[in-house]
């Protein structure tokens, strides 16, 4: 994969105060990265310099090897950002406002009708052209600011909690969205919800007090492929451990195990001697790494200490 | 991109309530003038009459509309940077790839469309008086010109404001604080020296003062020009500064 965005050593200070300390990472195309940490950690910072609204102290910045600082036209092109809370002009009714980000994005004239109705259909705004943004409910302001940041395809999106204000449903279609859009971009996002990181994202970096705390993939490592499954009845972790390729299995909890394939198991023929053992199988997921495990023990013990 | 802002600063300010607010106090408060002027003119004889009407209208009509628009200026120009600051909608612009300076031109040109039926409100009125006074068009137009241009400078000026706070409020204190001190500062002549005219000639009054009596001077355009170019640019640098703060 291409790498689509590189941050060396960025630092960011607000007078005495180090927001934000020798960060690096590199995100790929086609990748979702989410940036956990409480409050105060540097995230909406991180975010704010990617997208060009503040300059870094230090470091460097590079979207698709341009750099941000030098060329901040020509990298402004590559990105799509939503804030915190989404820019919005409450006067506008929706298709002026979104017009009016298709002109600041340099898109075509001719383009543009096209690329409204198709950021609309995306976001499901397809009926709200024609509302004032005033009048809007959260959730569907939120959409809007969404709607702003993909209008012009950006290769990478840059999503500062973009479910805040979504209800349940809203934040499964956005979760939906984000996947769909990861297709052909890199997206980066803030997020307080471990849950919707875990869900969403491929990547997570945990910040605190400025520095990366954590940077991992949250899919197991092609090596250690392991998988989690739920089964019916309960069965006893030593019934999977007889089934071939399995290194090792472990109960975690209720009706759900976790497995460890060995280097020539693979997930279809493990489900296949699952069913053929007589184990009812309800589920059958890759194992994530438990990051909500992973988020205390870097940021809860730290805050004890 | 000039133009999309600018658009979309003339859009928002005429669906608001502001815009119209001023115009139609600007207009009262005009049309009282105007109605005072014509009564006083009449009242007088031949023999009494210091100035032609033309001159008394252009000093008191035009005179007063600046002072309407030194108010209108800042007030429209909270709205461009300083709610948008507050409110986090410039972070659209600071995010796309538009740079600074076009957007300050394009906010400017949007805050200088939205003034300018106020400065075109005094020369609206003496239409009403075509066919039935002998005015002088030139005189009338050269001071519909200075005050067009001592509304754009008002309008850098509350751009400038505008920019320094998160607080429109404030923001249009700090315009108008600004303004009053251009205004006022000529007065400070008297103070010092007699021969340091440089207190007069920053006073943007003694500029305009030239255009309501006809005379177009190429120091009084200049003046305009410049310190309009001098906001404008302290404006962008603002901007420029906000990345580092």
């Amino acid at each position: 994969m291409d790498t689509l965005v590189r941050v060396t050593d960025l630092s960011r200070r607000f007078g005495s105060q180090q927001a934000l300390s020798d960060v690096n990472f590199c995100l790929d195309t086609g990748e979702v990265l989410g940036l956990l940490g409480p409050n105060g950690a540097g995230k909406t910072t991180c975010l704010r310099m990617l997208s060009g609204m503040l300059a870094p102290t230090h470091g460097r910045i590079e979207i698709k090897g341009i750099d941000l600082s030098r060329h901040p036209l020509k990298a402004k092109r590559l990105l799509g950002y939503l804030p915190e809370r989404p820019p919005l002009h409450s006067e506008l009714r929706v298709d002026e406002y979104l017009h009016f980000c298709a002109r600041l994005h340099r898109l075509p004239r001719r383009h543009i009708p096209e690329a409204v109705a198709e950021a609309k259909r995306r976001c499901g705004l397809d009926d709200c052209g024609h509302r004032l943004i005033a009048k809007l409910s959260k959730g569907f302001r939120q959409r809007l600011g969404i709607a702003q940041a993909i209008l012009h395809r950006p290769k990478l999106l840059i999503l500062d909690e973009p479910t805040e204000g979504l209800d349940p449903f809203q934040m499964r279609e956005l979760r939906t969205l984000i996947r769909n859009l990861a297709q052909e971009c890199g997206v980066i996002l803030s997020s307080h919800l471990l849950a919707e990181v875990q869900a969403v994202c491929d990547r997570a970096i945990i910040m605190h007090q400025g520095r990366i705390q954590f940077d991992a993939s949250l899919y197991s490592p092609p090596g250690s492929n392991q998988w989690r499954v739920r089964l019916t009845p309960t069965s006893d972790a030593s019934t999977l451990l007889i089934l071939p390729h399995v290194l090792s299995a472990e109960a975690i909890g209720g009706d759900r195990y976790r497995i460890a394939l060995d280097a020539l198991g693979n997930p279809s023929d493990l489900s296949r001697s699952i069913v053929m053992a007589g184990l009812g199988l309800l589920e059958f997921v890759p194992e994530h790494s438990d990051l909500e495990r992973v988020f205390f023990d870097l940021i809860g013990v730290e805050e004890r200490t | 991109m000039i133009g999309s802002i600018a658009g979309r600063e003339v859009r928002s300010g005429l669906v608001t309530p502001l815009l119209w607010v001023l115009l139609g106090a600007g207009q009262i408060v005009l049309a009282w003038i105007y109605l005072k002027v014509i009564e006083d003119f009449t009242g007088l004889s031949a023999d009494e009459r210091v100035a032609s009407l033309t001159q008394e209208l252009a000093l008191n009509l035009f005179g007063f509309a600046a002072i309407v628009a030194m108010l209108a200026a800042p007030l429209l120009a909270m709205r461009m940077l300083s709610a948008e600051f507050r409110e986090g909608n410039f972070e659209l612009i600071g995010a796309s790839p538009v740079r600074l300076g076009e957007a300050v031109i394009g906010k400017f040109l949007g805050l200088l469309l939205l003034i300018t039926p106020l400065c075109l409100l005094p020369a609206v009125n003496l239409v009403m008086l075509s066919g039935i006074a002998d005015l002088d068009v030139g005189h009338l137009a050269a001071a519909t010109l200075g005050l067009w241009l001592a509304a754009a400078m008002f309008c850098a000026i509350g751009l400038y404001g505008s920019s320094l706070t998160t607080q429109p409020g404030a923001s249009v204190l700090i315009g108008f604080g600004l303004l009053l001190l251009l205004s006022v500062i000529g007065r400070a002549e008297s103070i010092g020296n007699q021969s340091v005219s440089l207190f007069g000639w920053l006073s943007w009054n003694e500029h305009l003062f030239w255009f309501l009596l006809g005379a177009i001077r190429a120091s009084d355009l200049a003046y305009f020009g410049l310190f309009t170019v001098f906001f404008l640019a302290l404006t962008h640098r603002r901007l420029a500064n906000l990345r580092l703060q």
